[in-house]
């Protein structure tokens, strides 16, 4: 196996630990660090890749993943917060610790039965099983918990995933990458705004969300 | 003169940043005239010739939709200088409303004319970002919510159609709209990108199973915001799919498409009974619209002609019910279908406009609906047989009278809010003509359906 190859499928294992670290996570400053650190690994990883292949179009990759998913977004979720961010916790999770933990290690796995009997005999690399399973973790945090920046971090571990997907397959046109990165970055920020909305509404006590099932 | 097929989308975007311009106050007058200049521009470029170029994909079904997406645009625009005028504790001003709505029609009319499926999933996920803070403009917690809700459901969705696009990339090495359409790949990778899209684009389509968010969202939204997202959001959502299943027939996609669409329009069926809220009653029938247009695109023949009548036909139908159900709300001050009883005596122009809009939106003879569903089940009858022919028609059904009824409850049950008016629903009378106008057009889409076929 190519190097590079070996060292996407490191990455990968860290990136799905890092999502399990997340799910059972309470302290929602920690859940946005380890977003974080997942963003940075990533970016490193471009970066190599980059270097070693000579490609602009990954190293420029690497660059908008450090600043855009490592550095910015995080930031941003950390001004967010309007408490102290130490403080900041999910106090009713909708999971315990050893259901996230088994939760969300059953998606990864599912990621992988997904990839290796429906997918594996139309891809020619056997690299995709671990966007899979990290898109299934995602949506499984979006689900699991009633956090919103821990429901906004799932979908940006969709994003991440996606993202691996773009390693392995060829890369797709600049003006495509930049739409996806505005994008990525406008959801973000328009959620920022939600959030604080609902911290306040929250924070007034009462509640009418039973309209808002089935 | 290429210029010219891009005219609604920069007459838009101009209006957007006059309305955002701290030193102007005229937005509503800029938004109207926008809306007006859009819709004739797209008028005037459906009496173009087709063209493709490398950034542009302008053919029959583009101009429908650019023309459909700006008739209602204009409606909204109006009816929203009064409705939204109204709103006690807005979450911003109105120049910021406009500003959003005229963004939100610019996403969508660039998301129809676009040549790279790439750029077409930057744009329909431009459309989250555009329209996401006006669900939340009464800034009531529930609203806040269901924006939420919105934001986290579509944009993981999409997620999905963009891994979807990145397959059909990988199998075909082109994004390129035109070329897919004439090579029309049938690669395993393609197949699998283009379920992946069902499901991606399905969930900004209110599609089966992801489609928690609208009845959150549209029960939710200013009258004027659920309007456009019924009646144009959600097609522009489908016309994705169109272009997906167009590029790459595939019977697998195509039957898998067809069975979401099938539990769409049986779940949404069934929840229409078990609603207490009319504005989520006719979220649940957009579902159902949504999920019969599906089903038509994925059996082809007549029944995408069929799909693209009733897209329409709902439109128009379907925004002008929402526009009204403003106009209820104001009157009656509650979101309940228990609570509003009466409603010929206290509000009878709406009332009556109510329940013929919600008979158009429900397939009922003569409104381009009832012929679009007729198109889409001669198809379905062809193509899965006699058995689940009459399935999706007693589902139909069961929707026509899960709508109807409560509707007529509404309008016609004698009780005690049935006074005469109280004259809170005065400051919204005059859009009662937009309301009448767009269900005229529904009714003239049914007469349209020659134009339509030939523009197909």
């Amino acid at each position: 196996m190519h190097s590079l190859d070996s060292i996407y499928l490191l990455l990968g294992f860290v990136e799905i630990a890092l999502v399990i670290f997340i799910q059972w996570q309470l302290y929602t400053i920690n859940i946005i660090r380890t977003f974080s650190i997942g963003s940075f690994l990533m970016a490193a990883f471009f970066l190599v890749a980059g270097l070693v292949s000579k490609e602009v179009y990954i190293l420029t990759l690497a660059f908008l993943t450090a600043v855009a998913r490592g550095w910015f977004i995080p930031r941003f979720l950390v001004k967010t917060l309007k408490r102290e961010t130490w403080r900041e916790r999910e106090v009713k999770p909708v999971l315990g610790v050893a259901s996230s933990i088994i939760g969300s290690l059953l998606f990864a796995i599912l990621g992988y039965l997904i990839y290796s009997l429906a997918l594996q005999p139309y891809m020619s690399t056997n690299l995709a099983a671990v966007p899979i399973a990290l898109m299934l973790q995602g949506a499984f945090l979006i689900i699991s918990r009633s956090n919103t920046i821990a429901q906004l971090i799932g979908y940006l571990v969709m994003e991440n995933a996606m993202y691996m997907f773009g390693y392995i397959f060829p890369e797709l046109p600049f003006i495509v990458e930049a739409g996806i990165v505005l994008d990525v970055l406008g959801i973000v920020m328009i959620s920022g705004i939600i959030i604080r909305l609902r911290e306040d509404s929250l924070q007034n006590g009462d509640s009418e969300f039973n309209e808002l099932r089935g | 003169m290429e210029w010219i097929y891009i005219l609604p989308v920069l007459i838009t975007g101009g209006a957007s940043l006059l309305c955002i311009l701290p030193f102007l106050k005229f937005e509503e007058d800029i938004s109207v005239a926008a809306s007006i200049l859009a819709l004739a521009s797209s008028i005037y470029v459906a009496t173009l010739p087709d063209h493709v170029n490398a950034f542009m994909h302008v053919d029959g079904l583009s101009k429908i939709f650019l023309i459909m997406i700006s008739a209602i645009y204009v409606g909204v625009v109006i009816f929203s200088i009064d409705y939204i005028a109204h709103i006690e504790n807005k979450l911003f001003q109105m120049n910021f409303y406009f500003f959003l709505l005229n963004l939100f029609v610019l996403t969508m009319l660039f998301t129809v004319i676009v040549d790279n499926i790439g750029l077409m999933w930057v744009g329909v996920e431009a459309t989250t970002l555009a329209s996401a803070l006006l669900i939340a403009t009464e800034n009531e917690e529930a609203a806040i919510e269901a924006t939420w809700r919105y934001i986290i459901i579509v944009s993981a969705g999409l997620v999905v159609s963009l891994i979807a696009t990145i397959f059909i990339y990988a199998g075909t090495g082109t994004l390129s709209l035109s070329k897919l359409l004439a090579a029309h790949p049938t690669s395993q990778i393609v197949a699998v990108g283009a379920i992946l899209a069902v499901v991606g684009y399905g969930t900004k389509a209110g599609i089966f199973p992801m489609h928690t968010w609208l009845p959150d969202a549209h029960g939710r939204a200013p009258a004027p915001v659920s309007a456009i997202f019924s009646a144009v959001l959600l097609p522009v959502a489908l016309f994705s799919i169109v272009r997906i299943i167009g590029a790459a027939p595939i019977l697998g996609v195509q039957d898998f498409a067809f069975w979401l669409g099938f539990l769409s329009v049986a779940i949404a069926s069934l929840m229409t009974f078990s609603q207490r809220q009319y504005k989520r009653l006719f979220a649940y029938s957009s579902i159902e619209n949504m999920g019969i247009a599906l089903i038509g695109i994925s059996v082809g023949g007549y029944g995408f002609v069929g799909a693209i009548v009733i897209i329409v036909a709902h439109a128009f139908a379907k925004s002008a019910t929402f526009l009204l159900s403003g106009n209820v709300l104001a009157a009656y001050k509650t979101p309940f279908i228990s609570e509003v009883k009466g409603a010929y005596k206290k509000i009878p122009l709406t009332a009556y406009l109510f329940s013929i809009g919600a008979l158009a939106v429900t397939g009922a003879p003569p409104f381009g609906s009832f012929l679009g569903e007729l198109l889409i089940l001669a198809q379905v009858l062809k193509s899965f047989g006699i058995v689940w022919t009459v399935v999706l028609s007693t589902f139909i059904v069961i929707a026509f009278l899960g709508v109807n009824y409560r509707v007529a409850r509404m309008v016609f049950s004698e009780g005690s809010s049935g006074s005469e008016s109280d004259g809170d629903a005065d400051h919204v009378k005059s859009p009662v003509a937009v309301a009448a106008i767009n269900l005229a057009l529904a009714l003239l889409t049914t007469f349209a359906l020659p134009v339509i076929y030939k523009m197909l």
